[in-house]
């Protein structure tokens, strides 16, 4: 078996899932949909996790790649469970401001987290760098815009 | 002789309601009402009336199109009959159905609804931007009448005259005395006897009295989807699941000959190799979704025939000129005309272009004997089970469609059905399959929005007034491939109404002809966001600037200048003043920037867009757009406005980067890195809608948007540059 640390919890999978791309074995295997399917070339972002931090795009991951790193979801970023459930700032920031079918967000999100983790105030030209390698079709690029400038406000405090 | 029938009045229209009314019986103590409301469930008359050959609707009991459930402990559950996509519709409907309950929007669940609660999914569908207007009427009735049946009720409970019961966020009381109330939920569950249906229409709330409808209610389905939960298609799940692939052609209509399984059933994790030649099928079920796609390569299959079709046969075809086409509108005589005064001609070019939503086609199905379940994202369910029918023959056995949330369609999950694959796999295996597109199967095995060529003639009078347009379009089709229609009929009818999104100029011009030619392709197109509204604006509105142009007048004013003394008239007026107004147009931008304006409208809603353009080493860039749109009643202006903007981005898209090429038969991109899409930094940091809200009924919002970034783009780098580009996407 592979050991598979993700969301801070241990995960087995069969070891010939190794050569498998890490977006499938989250979602089919470990039932973690959150992290959502695109392209497969890594193009348009729609699939990527943090492993150890870094956004990362899960379907050009092997999942033997994975394995002794810390990978996060889009379900590991809430703290707490059922009603004491307290969401993420990015993901408070993506509530108040919706993306429409929203099947990109999970992408978005985690690439939001990771900015935010390295730079907590980023800039609009910042924003535009750090958000720019992923797509969303419905076209909500300018609320992924503002929403990382409301997301770092709702981290630091600022409401 | 026979007589003619009179129209019903509001009362016998309103008894043949009643009848269609249903109380539900089912659990102890919850009042669950719903009917049917003599709508058409959002699919266009048109196509109605073909597929039923107009046949009525009448004879057995219609099943349900609106539902509700209230319960003892005041909670409510509202069954859309409408599927998301995210263009927001659960959460528009509650709003709408909140206003007529009296209950604040947070009170209402919203649950997708289905053939579990009797909805008809022969009839469910979702596009064409209906939703919201086919049931804003039908959705508050409904709301209304189970609201006058809690009043009347609750005046029983209370002992207090009707009239002097209120009904108010989820309660009733008394209006003499406030203290008397009870919540619906305590009447729902002191309830003993037979509810009774209101003898009279209830009386809907007049505009001003609105507290619901027109606020920015937050989005019902964004919670879920932000923690991860399994709403949409491609996350669909049950125990015991397998995962299918499936083989394609290697060019359209290539039919496959041989196929060989031996090496792919030795793969690992196989668990079947599905073969059937007559239905051109192969595909294989694994126990994941990898191990399926890797086996697939071990089939050895022979395909044959085909079209070799490539880019320059498929231009040479969809060719728009004099003499073709069949006419469809006309005014004055275009003939006599057409040659007088100055003469401007031009003709303009779209093409193939993909939805590329991104979540890739998917369903997943579980055949049993008495039973076929499917898991879909869809936009026609109905769609779906004809697809489903057609592949299990002619069995009787019940099909359960559990619609699935969209991640994006755009028009295509309404008429391409990985559930006919996952049926097939499922069928062979025995247990539940989910086939999950790859974005190369997506992209190159969809259909595409058809390529379209529009050949314009103008003639301006000495006063510097269009005088006469002479129009021709040429589009593969897009409605007659996705409809079940007969290839006579369409032949008889001679143009896919499709086509006529956006067909026609809506100017004051005396001498107008327009004819459309349907050019049949051997590759598949089909419904795109707007039908024609973004091929056929772009070539219009296009056109108007040239003929501006020629006339030597500012593009904006030579539209206002055209605009017909009618009501509609009046309304393009004002969206234009708006435009001009709101996007600064008299003040000119600053230096390297140019501005461009285009209108288009579909249905009742009115679009007019102005982009400003600069030009940065041979790259377009789009740094502004204003929208002004009267979409009559708006519901919800924040979401309509996403619409709004999310169309422009997507229009622009197209605009600017997509263009799908065919090569021996096929698409020649498989993925994004050969058909990018706009990115964020390429998107216009700002794009201002304003609604320019009129009358009290609302009109589509999903896709007119759409129509005139094209053109408005495509102007702005005229008036920047004097060089006119008339094909898509533009290259300078």
């Amino acid at each position: 078996m592979l050991k598979l640390e993700v969301n801070q919890l241990s995960w087995d999978v069969p070891d010939f899932q190794a050569s498998e791309m890490l977006v499938w074995v989250l979602r089919d295997t470990l039932g973690l949909t959150g992290t959502r399917f695109g392209c497969g070339v890594g193009v348009c972002g729609t699939c990527n996790v943090l492993i150890d931090g870094e956004p990362t795009r899960s379907c050009q991951t092997p999942t033997a790649d994975a394995v002794g790193k810390k990978i996060t979801t889009l379900e590991g970023l809430a703290k707490g469970t059922g009603e004491n459930l307290e969401l993420h700032p990015v993901q408070a920031a993506f509530l108040e401001n919706p993306l429409q079918c929203c099947w990109c967000m999970s992408g978005h999100i985690m690439n939001a987290v990771a900015l935010l983790e390295q730079n907590p105030n980023p800039n609009a030209e910042q924003i535009d760098s750090a958000m720019n390698e992923n797509y969303c079709r419905c076209g909500g690029y300018n609320s992924i815009r503002q929403n990382v400038t409301r997301a770092a406000e709702i981290a630091s405090g600022r409401s | 002789m026979k007589a003619k029938k009179a129209p019903l009045t509001p009362e016998q229209r309103w008894k043949m309601t009643r009848r269609r009314f249903l109380i539900g019986t089912g659990s102890l103590g919850v009042l669950a009402v719903g009917g049917y409301f003599g709508i058409n469930e959002g699919r266009p008359a048109l196509v109605d009336m073909i597929e039923k050959g107009g046949a009525s609707r009448g004879g057995k009991m219609p099943a349900p199109n609106l539902w509700f459930e209230l319960k003892p402990d005041n909670s409510m559950v509202f069954y859309a009959p409408k599927f998301e996509m995210g263009q927001g519709i659960h959460s528009a409907l509650a709003q709408i159905a909140a206003e007529e309950l009296e209950v604040d929007w947070k009170q209402l669940t919203v649950r997708q609804a289905d053939s579990s609660k009797g909805f008809d999914p022969n009839v469910m569908f979702t596009g064409g931007s209906t939703s919201v207007q086919d049931l804003f009427t039908p959705l508050r009735t409904a709301a209304a009448t189970m609201r006058e049946m809690l009043r009347l009720e609750a005046a029983k409970q209370l002992s207090v005259n009707v009239n002097d019961i209120v009904a108010l966020r989820g309660e009733c009381f008394a209006r003499q005395d406030m203290g008397k109330k009870l919540t619906y939920g305590q009447i729902v569950a002191a309830k003993q006897t037979k509810w009774d249906i209101p003898k009279e229409k209830p009386n809907l709330k007049a505009r001003k009295a609105f507290t619901s409808i027109g606020l920015n209610a937050p989005r019902v389905d964004v919670r879920a989807k932000l923690l991860g939960q399994p709403v949409y298609g491609y996350d669909a799940r049950v125990p015991d699941m397998l995962y299918g692939a499936v083989a394609r052609a290697p060019r359209y209509g290539a039919t496959l000959k041989t196929a060989s399984a031996l090496d792919a059933s030795n793969q690992p994790g196989v668990k079947q190799v599905v073969i059937d030649l007559k239905a051109n099928f192969a595909g294989v079920v694994a126990d994941t979704r990898t191990r399926a796609r890797e086996a697939l390569k071990f089939l050895t299959l022979e395909w044959g025939g085909g079209t070799s079709m490539g880019q320059t046969e498929i231009e040479a075809l969809v060719i728009a000129r004099d003499g073709l086409g069949v006419v469809i509108k006309k005014r004055g005589n275009t003939d006599a005309s057409i040659n007088t005064g100055t003469q401007v001609s031009a003709e303009y070019r779209t093409p193939f272009a993909a939805h590329a939503h991104l979540e890739p086609l998917n369903a997943m199905a579980h055949v049993q004997t008495s039973k076929i379940e499917i898991w879909v994202p869809t936009q026609a369910t109905s769609s779906d089970i004809r697809g489903v029918q057609a592949v299990v023959g002619g069995e009787k056995r019940e099909i359960v469609v559990y619609p699935m949330q969209m991640g994006g369609s755009f028009g295509r999950k309404g008429a391409q059905s990985a559930a006919l694959e996952a049926v097939r796999l499922s069928n062979a295996v025995g247990k539940p399959v989910h086939v999950g597109w790859t974005r190369e199967e997506d992209i190159q095995h969809g259909f595409f929005r058809p390529p379209s060529h529009t050949w314009l003639r103008g003639s301006l009078s000495t006063d510097g007034r269009i005088d006469a347009i002479d129009q021709v379009t040429a589009s593969g089709d897009i409605l007659f491939s996705v409809i079940p229609i007969p290839e006579p009929i369409k032949n008889l009818i001679g143009f896919d109404f499709g086509v006529l999104s956006g067909l026609f100029s809506p100017y004051d011009i005396a001498n107008y002809r327009v004819r459309s030619h349907r050019v049949k392709l051997p590759i598949p197109t089909g419904t795109w966001r707007g039908l024609g509204i973004f091929p056929n604006t772009f070539a219009l509105e296009s056109f108007m600037d040239e003929m501006a142009f020629a006339a030597k007048t500012d593009p904006l004013e030579f539209r206002l200048k055209h605009v017909p003394n009618t009501e509609d008239g009046t309304r393009l007026k004002r969206v234009l003043e708006d435009v001009k107004t709101r996007s600064d147009w008299a003040t000119p931008p600053e230096s390297g920037r140019a501005r461009g304006v285009a209108f288009s409208s579909m249905g009742k809603t009115l679009v007019a867009q102005v982009a400003e353009v600069s030009i940065l080493e041979k790259q377009i860039i789009v740094h502004r757009v204003t929208v002004s749109i009267d979409a009559g009643l708006v519901v919800n202006p924040a979401n309509a406005a996403l619409q709004a903007k999310g169309s422009v981005v997507m229009g622009l898209s197209s605009t600017l980067l997509e263009k799908l090429t065919v090569k021996d038969g096929m698409v020649e991109q498989a993925n994004f890195k050969q058909y990018p899409l706009l990115t964020l930094k390429e998107t216009p940091p700002r794009i201002d809608v304003n609604f320019l809200e009129g009358g009290d009924t609302p009109y589509g919002m999903g896709e007119p948007a759409i129509g005139p970034i094209g053109a408005a783009v495509a102007n702005a780098v005229f008036a920047l540059t004097q060089k006119r580009i008339r094909e898509l996407p533009l290259e300078l």
